[in-house]
């Protein structure tokens, strides 16, 4: 198969998945039995029928609720996602906002993970049953079992409390500005504005929300990269790369690595959009200004065109990068192309 | 019978593997002691978990309050372990209901085919495009922050990894002869969907969900932390970590009951990881 057709028929099957989210959200935000009226009027507006009134207008809330979809279909596929109730922002604005702080956090506990994950991995799997594989087992099974919340409120306190080694919480030093905003991504907006200063804050907070998250992944990628290597060492192949004299290291470097690596792959994709869509944890304990953290508060407070929104852009953000990954497929493994 | 002394016998020979791994034995003996833990909690807790003590707010573990006190002075030792009524039944609750619904699901779908198979299946793929914490999120503050609630969301997030297993699975089974033989004699369809089919799916079923019990006890913890499942003042393990954030250096409010999830977690975490190693046959022939 081509790569065109590949990636047509990829991109074909992505669009009743995406109608389907809208979809779905809309029916998660509607079906509730919560009310917005009183989650978001004050308590003094709420004898007031004119207000009441003018609230359920002003959010289309009197309309009938297909066509309250109808209208909310129209409006994105015109990139309108609404005003949010609670910040009087639109929508589309908040998570333009809020999405690149947790892009960048995700990114940095990402590489994290796949550097301890995949290192941890290679070595558990080359000295397979030694005592190193058993302490990488154990060590990659306390970082999935242990709650992100604790791991984060540990490091706050050993690293930041006591020893003072790393900033707390928040995305910048209460007295530093903002870089001005072209990506959003402090770390390069700050050098771009050649502001090292911001740089060097934003990266330093960076580091221990970044740990946290990426001790958790790596837990996910030692033991997907271990089993996986496994199973090829034990291949035929490699036995014929062996005996041709070829060292163990680069026989495994070499040639099973990247046959391992499919199986690693996909972890890695799944654990990048988890990252980028399911941070609430963490970003709630570093106070960082993250989707996570602006859908926890949407929710909390009922707002549901930012509910919407949010879920839309994080279920998006999800099929998008999965989609990446069988992109990267077709390149890992030549078997595909044939299929 | 010659079925079922089959199945005894391969049970007794997996257990026996499995009993092998330390790890294993070492999940199953802290699995064990928290259940017992939840059980006895009256017996075993010094004080009231709820009982708040003014003159003894953020006290340091000593020998008589051996976790320290929390900041309304409530014995933080007594409250782990009422903490474990609370969240062991919720995590096995939403995996049960989870992989119950998720089996019928499934089952019908295979079962059906064509259109409903279609159907269904497309609807449990909806589910799960959304990431788990977030629809568990938006479902339990629409419906409210309660115990019962987050476990109705988790419940509405876990059913479709079950429903996709089981469809699989019946897809494969219904084909077998001993499926038709039943057919053939008369038998209903739900007949033989319910009493021929799912029983011969279930075991995969079940060891998923094993593996799963970990997982749903974090999610939930996860949901209380963030205020979504338990009431602030009940001993629930998330939440009591979730009160801690605001004391880093009253190490003890947060230290203990996270360390509480953490090694139940880690204890279903062993047995899972045993048992995958057992039933992944690449594994076992080296």
């Amino acid at each position: 198969m081509s790569f065109q057709r590949y990636l047509l028929r990829r991109i074909l099957f992505i669009i009743p998945v995406c109608f389907g989210i809208t979809l779905f959200a809309f029916v998660i935000a509607n079906a509730v039995p919560a009310d917005p009226i009183t989650a978001n009027l004050p308590q003094s507006a709420l004898n007031n029928q004119d207000i009441i009134d003018a609230f359920r207008q002003r959010w289309g809330l009197d309309q009938p609720p297909h066509v309250q979809y109808l209208t909310y279909v129209g409006n994105l596929l015109r990139g309108d996602l609404g005003t949010s109730i609670k910040t009087r922002q639109p929508v589309a604005e908040d998570i333009g906002k809020f999405l690149p702080a947790t892009i960048e956090l995700a990114t940095v506990g990402i590489v994290f993970g796949i550097a301890m994950g995949v290192a941890f991995g290679i070595i558990s799997a080359v000295w397979r049953n030694s005592l190193i594989d058993y302490i990488v087992r154990v060590f990659s099974l306390i970082g999935v079992s242990f709650p992100v919340f604790v791991l984060a409120l540990l490091g706050l306190t050993v690293l930041h409390a006591q020893l003072g080694w790393l900033p707390g919480p928040g995305r910048l030093a209460v007295l530093l500005d903002d870089p001005p905003y072209v990506t959003g991504l402090f770390l390069v907006d700050s050098l771009l504005a050649g502001q090292w200063d911001v740089f060097g804050d934003a990266f330093s907070r960076l580091i221990l929300p970044g740990l946290v998250l990426g001790a958790y992944v790596s837990g996910i990628i030692a033991r997907i990269t271990r089993s996986s290597l496994l199973n090829v060492i034990g291949l035929d192949y490699m036995r014929t790369a062996r005996s041709k004299g070829l060292r163990e290291s680069w026989a495994i470097w070499r040639h099973a690595l990247p046959n391992a690596l499919i199986p690693v792959v996909t972890v890695i994709g799944l654990s990048y959009s988890n990252l980028l869509s399911g941070a609430v944890l963490t970003e709630s304990i570093f106070a960082w200004p993250g989707i996570g953290r602006y859908m926890f508060r949407a929710s909390t407070s009922q707002d549901f065109p930012a509910i919407m929104g949010g879920s839309i852009i994080i279920a998006l953000i999800y099929v998008g990068v999965n989609f990446i990954v069988d992109i990267l497929y077709y390149f890992i493994d030549p078997r595909i192309r044939l299929a | 019978m010659t079925r079922e002394s089959g199945w005894r016998d391969l049970v007794r020979q997996a257990s026996y593997q499995l009993l092998r791994n330390p790890l294993v034995v070492f999940g199953l003996v802290v699995i064990a002691a928290w259940l017992l833990i939840a059980l006895a909690a009256p017996l075993l807790a010094p004080r009231e978990p709820l009982a708040q003590n003014v003159n003894l707010r953020l006290q340091a573990p000593s020998a008589d309050y051996r976790f320290g006190t929390d900041d309304l002075g409530r014995d933080v030792f007594s409250r782990v372990l009422y903490g474990a009524r609370l969240t062991i039944p919720s995590g096995i609750a939403v995996v049960v209901i989870g992989s119950i619904i998720g089996t019928l699901i499934g089952g019908v779908a295979g079962y059906l085919g064509g259109f409903w198979d279609e159907a269904l299946m497309r609807i449990t793929e909806l589910f799960m495009a959304f990431p788990t914490i977030i629809l568990a999120l938006a479902i339990t503050a629409a419906l409210g922050p309660d115990i019962r609630n987050a476990i109705v969301a988790l419940v509405i997030v876990w059913w479709p990894q079950y429903a996709r297993l089981v469809r699989g699975l019946v897809l494969e089974v219904k084909t077998q002869e001993y499926v038709t033989a039943v057919k053939s004699v008369g038998a209903g369809g739900s007949y033989t969907l319910f009493r021929t089919i799912i029983p011969n799916c279930i075991a995969p079923a079940i060891i998923l969900a094993t593996l799963d019990v970990g997982t749903a006890i974090l999610t939930f913890a996860g949901l209380s932390f963030l205020g979504l499942g338990a009431d602030p003042s009940s001993p629930e393990w998330g939440r009591m970590v979730s009160i801690g954030i605001d004391f880093f250096n009253q190490w003890w409010m947060w230290l203990f009951p996270g360390l509480a999830i953490a090694s139940l977690v880690l204890a279903f975490n062993f047995v899972g990881d045993g048992l995958r190693d057992l039933l992944d046959p690449r594994m076992r022939k080296q």
